[in-house]
């Protein structure tokens, strides 16, 4: 959720900049190169940050999370199933 | 583009490009007939093949995503206009990571065909009305998008042959339309995997090895290349900043700030896109899959660059401004100067390809909505068996093709360009809130989706109805008229929030959901149960 308000918002803010405040963006930094165009640039260094991000945060913290409850969901179910129907409450 | 001397190519190049078309065409048929699902399963219809590796994956997410619109339309807008082109390439890029982050997992743990089963199950109580509403939307945003593809082809075909006569018009509508349908009716989506998978290789093949050419010429120096582009655009240092396009006044920036906001929110939005994201049996494979989707489109939108500023820098912003005052002449232009009449060739049968490629997706995905959602959950309320329902399937995908081969023949003047904004509009504020409100809002309800279903559907269309668009502008569909009294072009800004606004409010006002439907929702959404 973060990661999109970050890339999404740092795209929409870039063209908000480059519509309404063109001096900055037009200063140059190296022969042709402006600073709006470095921007551009930067824009595909941001993408794969927070893809790179996103993976590894999935892989980190939800993953296992996700294993450990399809696990205990297919216990539950396995468990159910290997009991015949009519030994399935046994009291005592 | 009046005269047939001022077209990019001669007989020559023509009988070529006719021929690599016609053989890529022929090949990818015979497959789709070949891989077509034979047992009569709607699973197989409605997602293929779902064992596929992430590559080969994320290249048929790319193809369904990249349209002659970006290989023609984006670098023509780039060799034009610069540093405005430019941006609009970054959007299409950034459209990903909303799909990437927010959307593809919970969709596809969640959903089962189309995003209807999704909401069914988020919204159990009222869903046939939802999911009529859904299949609206979803329709329209497929039928726009389609006849701008048909209409594409036209507006394509004037780059060799000038303006066609309506015979060849109509040939060229109905040819293109008619692989369309039977790839989306009998192939199903094995067989539109397959062309958009032919597709997206060809298409990074054929950008960089122009791009490669473009950037030999310039010794592998891009201040070298940028100076040139420069140069070449006769418009000095104007060229690479901002404002070229869309900076005649406050309301053009406003316009395309519009514009990106509907084209970084509508792609998650879009129904054939969507359709890919459900096809993976595992979430593994689709999170690697989308990756690769980013990073493929990436490249090409980077290429797309290097081809829009070689174009200028090389053939010069005047010859292709002459040609066709949109750019969508810039590529081939570019390629004939680098390679000749034969890499012409390649480059436009490469744009036809994509083209087809596109609406084969489009319809294959409207054929699902309405096969599924309209016909097997709404008029035969779930009572459908799966052979009905296939058939249907076929059948809806046949009418999907000559309802847009005959809008495509009643709208060929139309400007590609607005439709398929209208699109990404439609989808971003109709179809959008409904996945994001589902997906994370608990209390999201029926009325709330109905709401901002058909609010924002509505709210767009109405909003370029009465936008410069339709009238009171030269360029307009109705010049002499002059009912405008909403300034933009593109109805993003204003309509994005109005759905979300209504989704929002409606489920505010209505009456609030059982809580357990919600959290039997997020766990489906986090682990993805019975998807084995």
């Amino acid at each position: 959720m973060c990661a999109t308000l970050l890339s999404v918002g740092a795209f929409l803010s870039y063209v908000v900049l480059s519509s309404f405040v063109p001096g900055v963006m037009n200063q140059r930094l190296a022969g042709q190169l402006t600073v709006g165009l470095a921007l551009a640039l930067t824009q595909f260094a941001v993408i794969g940050v927070t893809a790179w991000l996103y993976l590894r945060h999935m892989r980190r913290n939800v993953d296992p999370v996700v294993r450990r409850l399809r696990a205990q969901l297919e216990d539950h179910e396995g468990e159910q199933l290997r009991l015949p129907a009519g030994r399935r409450f046994r009291a005592w | 583009m009046v005269t047939v001397s001022a077209s990019v190519a001669d007989a020559f190049g023509l009988r070529l490009t006719f021929v690599l078309f016609l053989s890529v065409v022929v090949v990818t048929l015979f497959t789709a007939l070949l891989t077509a699902p034979q047992r009569d399963e709607i699973s197989e219809f409605y997602l293929g093949n779902r064992d596929m590796s992430p590559l080969r994956n994320g290249l048929a997410m790319c193809g369904d995503y990249l349209s002659a619109a970006t290989l023609l339309g984006s670098t023509g807008l780039v060799a034009l206009t610069g540093y405005d082109g430019l941006l609009y390439l970054c959007g299409t890029v950034v459209a990903w990571m909303v799909v990437l982050l927010l959307i593809a997992e919970p969709l596809r743990n969640s959903g089962r065909f189309t995003l209807g089963d999704t909401l069914a199950r988020r919204l159990p109580a009222r869903q046939r009305s939802v999911r009529l509403a859904l299949a609206i939307c979803t329709l329209t945003v497929c039928a726009l998008y389609l006849v701008a593809q048909l209409v594409g082809s036209i507006a394509l075909l004037t780059q060799f042959v000038g303006e066609p006569g309506p015979t060849t018009r109509t040939m060229t509508v109905i040819i293109i339309g008619s692989i369309v349908t039977i790839y989306a009716a009998i192939g199903g989506m094995p067989g539109a995997t397959f062309i958009q998978v032919v597709k997206a290789v060809m298409l990074v093949a054929g950008v960089t090895v122009v791009a490669v050419m473009v950037l030999n010429r310039f010794d592998w120096n891009l201040d070298d290349l940028l100076a040139s582009a420069t140069a070449g655009s006769g418009l000095g240092d104007a060229y690479l900043e901002p404002g070229l396009r869309y900076g005649a006044g406050p309301i053009s920036k406003l316009d395309f700030l519009s514009l990106q906001l509907a084209i970084v929110l509508g792609l998650a939005a879009l129904p054939h896109v969507m359709m890919r994201l459900l096809a993976p049996r595992r979430t593994r494979v689709l999170r690697a899959s989308v990756v690769w989707a980013v990073g493929l489109v990436g490249f090409v939108c980077l290429m797309a660059a290097v081809l829009g500023l070689g174009a200028t820098a090389v053939v010069g912003r005047e010859n292709i401004a002459d040609i066709d005052h949109k750019g969508d002449a810039a590529v081939l232009l570019l390629a004939g100067e680098l390679g000749g009449e034969v890499l012409t060739a390649i480059v436009s049968a490469l744009a036809f390809v994509t083209l087809l490629a596109v609406a084969a997706g489009l319809t294959l995905a409207a054929a699902s909505s309405l096969a599924h959602d309209l016909y097997g959950e709404v008029i035969r309320k779930g009572r459908a068996k799966e052979t009905e329902e296939l058939g249907v399937a076929r059948i809806a995908a046949l009418f999907m093709g000559v309802l847009g081969m005959l809008f495509a023949l009643l709208a060929w003047g139309t400007n590609t360009a607005t439709l398929a904004f209208l699109a990404f509009a439609i989808a971003a504020s109709a179809i959008l809130p409904t996945i994001v409100y589902s997906l994370f809002w608990r209390g999201f309800t029926a009325r709330g989706a109905l709401l901002s279903l058909y609010g924002g559907l509505l709210a767009s269309v109405l909003l370029v109805l009465f936008s410069p668009v339709v009238s009171s502008t030269p360029n307009s569909l109705y010049p002499e008229a002059d009912f405008a009294w909403f300034p933009l072009q593109n109805p993003g800004i204003v309509s994005i929030p109005a759905g979300f606004l209504l989704g929002w409010l409606g489920s505010l006002l209505g009456p609030p959901q059982e809580a357990t439907v919600y959290e039997d929702f997020e766990v489906r959404a986090l682990i993805g149960a019975d998807q084995r």
